[in-house]
């Protein structure tokens, strides 16, 4: 279809002028390529210095250039639209398609014959809820929370203690039949035993699964109702009876007296903080955090003391639908579910308390998991499209690697988005894939996981996510292999491949600070936290502090 | 630009198209944001100034890609007329029209298409005229290129641009890049509003885009479009009545084929205007400031001047160009986007909401549904100034009117003339961004420029208060003598052939305004080394982005005034020597932080090399830069020596207390300057230094003093127009002899003159007043106590060199060795007879940690013939 385009562009012309001098006739040749982008000044001026022409010709020289160029320019346009409409008429581009391609992109991009929006109940509660935290009623608000939390954890502790209660009768059960165990009872008994414990465990766990499920999905459409109903009686503010309970809620505060040995203990935090620029003229100033603490504490919630954890709340709450969010990256293997190691923790951490405003994770990972399937379809089938026409053989390989994987894996370097709203510091976590290889010694900068951050960085930048929180050495878990020259070595090049990330971001976003945090594991040692904290002002430039003198 | 007079500004927003993932440009450097290159293309749109068309004002970027634009707008536009639902008389449609194509016309001229002709951007305004509005928006989004909504409006595409297609740069092989739309385009948007406006409604209202679309395709096959379309909405009737030369019109405009249209100028010719056209005179564009042709050619006084101000009201603001206003809107606390969001045309989703699932390692996103709020919504929003009238009502006629007479010190000082001294005594920073005081300035600096070079004088005096950022780069030019026919000089330079240097400066000038734009080259060298150039050009292009040939004129002027000869082929000698001064006037200003930097070995060569070649552009961030420069170009070419030991001394405390590794370590990531501190401190050492201490044989060679009445005030701190070479004057010495002395040396004449000798007989420079701010100063003489008897300067006191110093290095106490330390602080000029006696001295001194030791250049000997020598009286 735009083939015959290329005929029409890109030609060269020549432009002939002829002038007089005394009785001489002289012509001047000049190739013209076509369209001519500079400006007929500027060329006028070379061919003037070029040719040593003589300047009683140069306004006439000046005047003709122009014209030249205007005429000739002409004719290419009206050539140009000549062919394209033939081309039309002749049906070697079609007419419906071709209008449909205008009207698509007129309803896909501008305002106007854009098919008017349908409501979403999501953004509408978004901006309710917005509004209600940036005002007195957000204390209530948070109150509320705060005693649906309880609530859960409290229903969690009665499963747990059921549960380890359960766990104690089946063990002592166990080691009766096991007394018994060649005397009255067989190995079929035993296995028969156990297999009898672990579907009750089983019946049970599901049991309180459903209860906890079915109790947070009541309490988050309690908590949605009224949330729309005090923003309702807010607006008019006579004859409500809500406007004043909030004046009466903060006395009320439920106490909750348990310490039933799920406080976590705050383990001693390792913490640095740097203020660095990035960018030689313009200037971009950021925060960097290097801290040693478990990945999932930026998510708990912790119970000991109610102040710190109201007052995280609230900055969670207040910030959740603004435009400075706070993510964090979590390395996972390549299935998408919560069944094991940090995802399983994660998930646990996201199930103590309800998630008000999105989707319970386990449903927030279907959805992914139908997306993965979709877009992997999708890219198959364009790059079936692709190899149809363009016959690569380099992509022939990386397919037949392809079709041997499952759809439902994701690739390392990947990664998948779940939102949170229940999250004690985070709103965004980022589950980024990772395989064995991160635990090698020599990976380098185009590794995927390396390119993985960098696209989560990409997404912080286009989502307003402005505190993000990394793992600095790709790991969760120290192990044997990670010695120290392992740590130094992984740790400058996750710094050094951060910074030019970073870098790259201010020419995305026009250089808005940003906060990142590295975290390093709990087992470091103390002395390896500080050889990294002295390795990083190496690595990124620390701002100089400013030094106040008295005037003199 | 025009005054703004009744038009007022309004904003419009959309956004750049977001880059591809991972793709990278074919140098391997990431692409330019698209935002960034509209940002570059609208530049040009602000000095396209025409009657007709809409002044374009500004641009800014926001996040995401989101660019505001703001521009001259009027509340009325055609679709209010076609909102009446009435036809329009036939004589305003050829009005309309002719209008409508002077516009067009001009902006052709520019190479320019409209492309989005629609009756809501045919504005109207107080008086019924038209002007064009988004007329750039086609331009500066590259063609529609870096956009991702397609430009222009369904029923008004001509059928070629609807057979184009849409089609993005991106799907094609550069060779093969489709031509963009032409000029004829627009006459045919233009025929279907002229066509609605003469049936009083809208076309095509009942079909949807694309049956539009294939309905305006299909008109290929009829003979008459016009009968066609009127058919089509049951109007022939209309049609019928309409006169001849509208139904002309109409169907010149409504050619199918584009090779049967007319293009706007050519339609102006056209005999169906000849009622309409002697009703307008062709626009003229005013001389700009710096062209060749007389500014005041056209100008005609009548006959009685008080008809001149027959039609000024009270509106003084409204006298201002839109230009001014705007960036006066801003500093009362405009803000563009806040108004926009007022309007809700910027609305924007919660970022949460919109977070994709899942992310390909090629950066691919799956998952996230289009975000509505990024959809083109093409509403202009005006700004209302009323903020900005009320912040300036209290302002009186006379600070839009000041008087530019030179001597203002005998005026009665009004009120607010107090008011302004006042704000003018503080910091900078506030000053700039100070409503009040920033319009007085930039009322008073315009007035000044437009009366350059005949106020030549007064507007060095206003520089040296400050320079309003507005009018900096006309002022810097003018602070620079840039005059005479720029632009043609601009325009005859060869600019496109290829040379050596080109390569390195594509990479060193990547966001350089004009494709064809290359460093201007040196008048002082034919090749230019390009290496700290880009740095070097970047201010005045910056600031005369618009306006190469000004930026290059700058230059041009620059250049030898400061860095005369360091672009040579082979610089070493001039680098070497400047940079031996330098290390001078360190020693000379600050012997302790000199010596220290001396004993680790830290030279100037290891880090002040930049700092001049680029005169320190390569060091701090344009903003900084701004400020230092206004004051560098009031200096002359020896100032820059004291910025950069005003530098040293902000970081002195830090160089003291380390070593070699550190410094370096400290200089390749240069801290925080302040930068009004440093202007402070370099004017102060700029005093203290006698001017010939700076001496350079490869300085440019003074110019023959032009009519004195123009040059006498014009030098900066002091009055030092260059003085005519003497035999008092310096002598040039070998760079060896200038690198083995730690002091600088002073000429005899500066000797003479500061320690205000009365001179006789022949010499020439006349005395000059006596100012209590001269520094004091001390003369040492070294030679031995019968020479110094024999005659010496009078007041200078007589250390023989070879009994100065005992074997510790300390002075020997003596009654004259403790006036030596009394006078420690003060400028000491060391005299005598051998040249290395005084260095070493002066070296001895320095070690001491004297404070601005100077030697005298040649000796007493040079003294002798003045006959300034005295002698004392015999002792008894």
């Amino acid at each position: 279809m735009k083939k015959y385009r290329g005929r029409f562009s890109n030609r060269e012309r020549e432009f002939v002028y002829k002038f007089k001098v005394g009785t001489q006739c002289l012509e001047l040749k000049v190739p013209l390529q076509f369209p001519v982008e500079e400006d007929a000044s500027h060329l006028h001026g070379r061919l003037m210095l070029l040719h040593n022409l003589p300047c009683f010709i140069e306004n006439d020289l000046k005047e003709a250039l122009s014209q030249f160029v205007e005429e000739e320019s002409l004719r290419d346009y009206d050539s140009d639209a000549e062919a394209s409409l033939e081309a039309v008429k002749s049906g070697e581009v079609d007419l419906h398609q071709l209008a449909s391609t205008w009207a698509k992109a007129y309803t896909e991009t501008t305002l106007e014959h854009a098919r008017p929006e349908e409501p979403s109940w999501d953004e509408d509660f978004a901006d309710v809820y917005h509004d209600l935290i940036h005002s007195p009623a957000s204390e209530t608000l948070l109150n509320l929370e705060h005693n649906y939390f309880v609530s859960i954890s409290e229903l969690i502790g009665e499963r747990d203690v059921e549960l380890k209660k359960l766990r104690e009768r089946q063990g002592i059960e166990m080691e009766k039949v096991m007394q018994e165990l060649g005397k009255s009872l067989t190995d079929q008994d035993v296995n028969s035993l156990a297999a009898q414990h672990f579907e009750c465990q089983q019946d049970l766990e599901n049991k309180w699964t459903s209860e906890l499920k079915q109790s947070t999905a009541i309490q988050k459409q309690e908590y949605q109702e009224w949330v729309i109903k005090l923003h309702r009686d807010l607006k008019n503010p006579n004859n409500s009876p809500l406007s004043e309970e909030i004046k009466v809620q903060p006395s009320q505060f439920r106490e909750s007296v348990e310490a039933n040995g799920r406080i976590y203990e705050e383990q001693r935090k390792l913490e640095e903080s740097f203020t660095i620029h990035l960018g030689a003229q313009l200037k971009t100033m950021h925060n960097l955090r290097l801290l040693r603490a478990d990945m999932l504490d930026f998510c708990k919630h912790k119970r000991n003391h109610r102040n710190g954890v109201k007052l995280h709340r609230l900055q969670t709450a207040l910030s959740l639908y603004s435009t400075s969010l706070c993510g964090l990256v979590l390395l996972v293997d390549n299935r998408i579910n919560s069944y094991s190691g940090i995802k399983r923790d994660f998930a646990t951490v996201c199930q103590e308390c309800t998630d008000f405003h999105f989707p319970r994770i386990e449903e927030q990972l279907e959805v992914v998991q139908q997306v993965v399937l979709y877009a992997r379809a999708q890219r198959r089938s364009k790059m079936k499209d692709s190899r149809d026409s363009g016959n690569q053989s380099g992509e022939r390989d990386e397919k037949a690697k392809n079709t041997d994987r499952n759809y439902l894996n994701i690739l390392p370097g990947e990664f998948y988005i779940t939102r949170h709203s229940n999250l004690s510091e985070i709103h965004v976590a980022f589950h980024l894939c990772v395989d064995d290889n991160v635990k090698s010694g020599n990976i380098t900068a185009r590794h995927p996981a390396i390119m993985g951050l960098r696209n989560i960085l990409k997404v912080c930048c286009t989502h307003d996510i402005t505190t993000v929180s990394i793992p600095l050495l790709l790991v969760h878990e120290m192990s044997e292999e990670m010695t120290i020259p392992w740590c130094l070595k992984r740790a400058e090049l996750v710094f050094k491949c951060v910074k030019g990330f970073m870098m790259e971001m201010a020419s995305w976003d026009g250089g808005i600070s940003r906060t990142v945090q590295f975290l390093v594991p709990q087992s470091i040692s103390e002395e390896m936290f500080y050889q990294l904290s002295n390795m990083l002002p190496q690595i990124f430039r620390v701002s100089s502090t400013l030094t106040l003198t008295s005037k003199h | 630009m025009f005054p703004l007079k009744d038009a007022e500004m309004g904003a419009f927003t959309f956004f750049a198209s977001a880059l591809p993932h991972d793709v990278c440009g074919s140098n391997g450097l990431p692409l330019t944001p698209n935002s960034i290159k509209i940002l570059g293309r609208f530049q040009i749109l602000k000095t396209i100034t025409h009657p007709r068309l809409c002044q374009y004002v500004d641009i800014s970027r926001g996040k995401h890609e989101r660019l505001v634009v703001v521009a001259e707008h009027c509340a009325q536009s055609l679709e209010d007329l076609l909102r009446e639902r009435k036809p329009v008389s036939y004589s305003k449609v050829l009005c309309i029209a002719f209008e409508v194509l002077q516009g067009l016309k001009y902006m052709n001229k520019h190479g320019i298409v409209h492309r989005a002709l629609s009756p809501h951007n045919i504005l109207l305004d107080q008086k019924g005229h038209i002007k064009l509005a988004k007329f750039g928006l086609y331009h500066m989004t590259g063609h529609g290129d870096d956009v991702d909504f397609p430009i222009g409006y369904p029923s008004y595409l001509a059928p070629e641009v609807i057979a184009q297609g849409i089609s993005k740069t991106s799907d094609h092989t550069p060779s093969e890049k489709p031509l963009p739309s032409g000029p004829k385009s627009d006459v045919w948007s233009l025929g279907i509003i002229l066509f609605e406006l003469c049936m009083g409604r809208k076309l095509f209202q009942s079909l949807d885009i694309s049956e539009r679309l294939k309905f305006l395709l299909t008109l290929d096959c009829v003979d008459d479009t016009v009968i066609v379309l009127a058919e089509e909405h049951g109007c022939l009737d209309i049609i019928k009545d309409l006169p001849e030369s509208v139904m002309n019109l109409l169907k010149k405009c409504l050619a199918f084929h584009s090779s049967k249209r007319p293009t706007p100028s050519e339609l102006m010719q056209d005999k169906v205007f000849s009622e309409v056209s002697p009703l307008y005179t062709p626009f003229v564009k005013p001389a700009s400031l710096f062209s060749s042709s007389l500014r005041c050619a056209d100008l005609t006084l009548p006959e009685d001047i008080s008809q001149l101000c027959k039609d000024i009201n009270n509106d003084y603001l409204a006298e201002r160009s839109i230009e001014e206003v705007y960036y006066l809107w801003c500093l009362a606390g405009g803000d563009l986007e806040k108004e926009l969001v007022n309007k809700e045309i910027i609305r924007s989703k919660p970022p949460i909401c919109t977070l994709p699932n899942l992310l390909f390692e090629d950066g691919e996103s799956c998952g996230q549904g289009r975000d509505r709020s990024s959809l083109l919504d093409d509403t202009t929003v005006m700004l209302s100034l009323c903020q900005l009238r009320n912040r300036l009502k209290d302002v009186g006629g006379e600070a839009f009117y000041p008087l530019l007479e030179d001597d203002q010190s005998n005026l009665p000082h009004s009120n607010s003339n107090n008011e302004l001294s006042a704000a003018a005594t503080l910091p900078l920073i506030i000053r700039e961004r100070d409503t009040e005081y920033q319009l007085n300035r930039i009322v008073l600096f315009d007035r000044l420029l437009k009366a350059y070079p005949y106020k030549k004088n007064q507007i060095w005096k206003e520089a040296r208060v400050d320079i309003p950022p507005l009018m900096r780069g006309l002022t810097w030019a003018a602070l620079l003598g840039v005059e005479g026919a720029i632009h043609a000089k601009y325009v005859a330079i060869d600019k496109d052939t290829p040379i050596p240097t080109d390569r390195q400066l594509k990479i060193c000038v990547p966001a350089s305004p004009a494709p064809g734009m290359q460093c201007p080259e040196t008048p002082c060298s034919s090749k230019p080394q390009p290496e700290g150039l880009d740095s070097l050009c970047a201010p005045f292009l910056y600031l005369n982005f618009n306006n190469e040939a000004l930026a290059y004129a700058c230059m041009s002027a620059f250049i030898p005034k400061y860095l005369y000869n360091f672009f040579l082929k082979d610089n070493s000698h001039v680098i070497q020597e400047y940079l031996t001064v330098f290390s001078q006037m360190i020693a000379f200003h600050d012997p302790e932080l000199s010596n220290h930097l001396n004993e680790i070995g830290f030279i100037p060569d290891l880090y002040a090399i930049p700092w001049f070649l680029t005169m320190f552009t390569h060091v701090f961030p344009l903003h900084k830069i701004f400020h230092l420069w206004d004051t560098l170009l009031l200096g002359n070419s020896s100032f820059p020596f004291c910025i950069g030991v005003a530098i040293l001394q902000q970081l002195r405390d830090r160089l003291l207390a380390n070593g070699f590794n550190e410094c370096i370590l400290l200089f390749s990531d240069l801290p925080e300057i302040d930068i009004e501190r440093c202007v402070r401190e370099s004017i102060s050492l700029f005093c203290w230094t006698p001017k010939s201490a700076t001496y350079r044989q490869h300085a440019q060679p003074p110019k023959p003093p032009p009519e004195s009445g123009v040059r006498s005030s014009t030098p900066y701190f002091t009055d030092c127009p260059e003085p005519p070479k003497t035999e008092l004057s310096r002598e040039s010495i070998s760079l060896n002899d200038l690198k083995s002395e730690v002091s600088p040396r002073i000429s005899a004449e500066d000797l003479i003159d500061l320690c205000e000798l009365t001179v006789t007989g022949h010499f020439k420079t006349p005395p000059k007043k006596t100012k209590s701010s001269k520094p004091k100063l001390l003369v040492v003489d070294i030679r031995n106590n019968e020479d110094f008897i024999r005659g010496h300067i009078s007041g200078s006191i007589n250390i023989p060199f070879g009994t100065a110093f005992t074997a510790e290095g300390e002075l020997t106490q003596a009654p004259c060795t403790t006036m030596l330390q009394n006078f420690k602080g003060k400028v000491i000029v060391i005299v005598g007879h051998v040249s290395k006696h005084m260095a070493e001295f002066a070296a001895h001194l320095v070690k001491m940690k004297y404070p601005r030791i100077c030697i005298l250049d040649g000796g007493i000997n040079k003294i002798k013939p003045t006959g300034l020598l005295t002698i004392p009286a015999p002792q008894i």
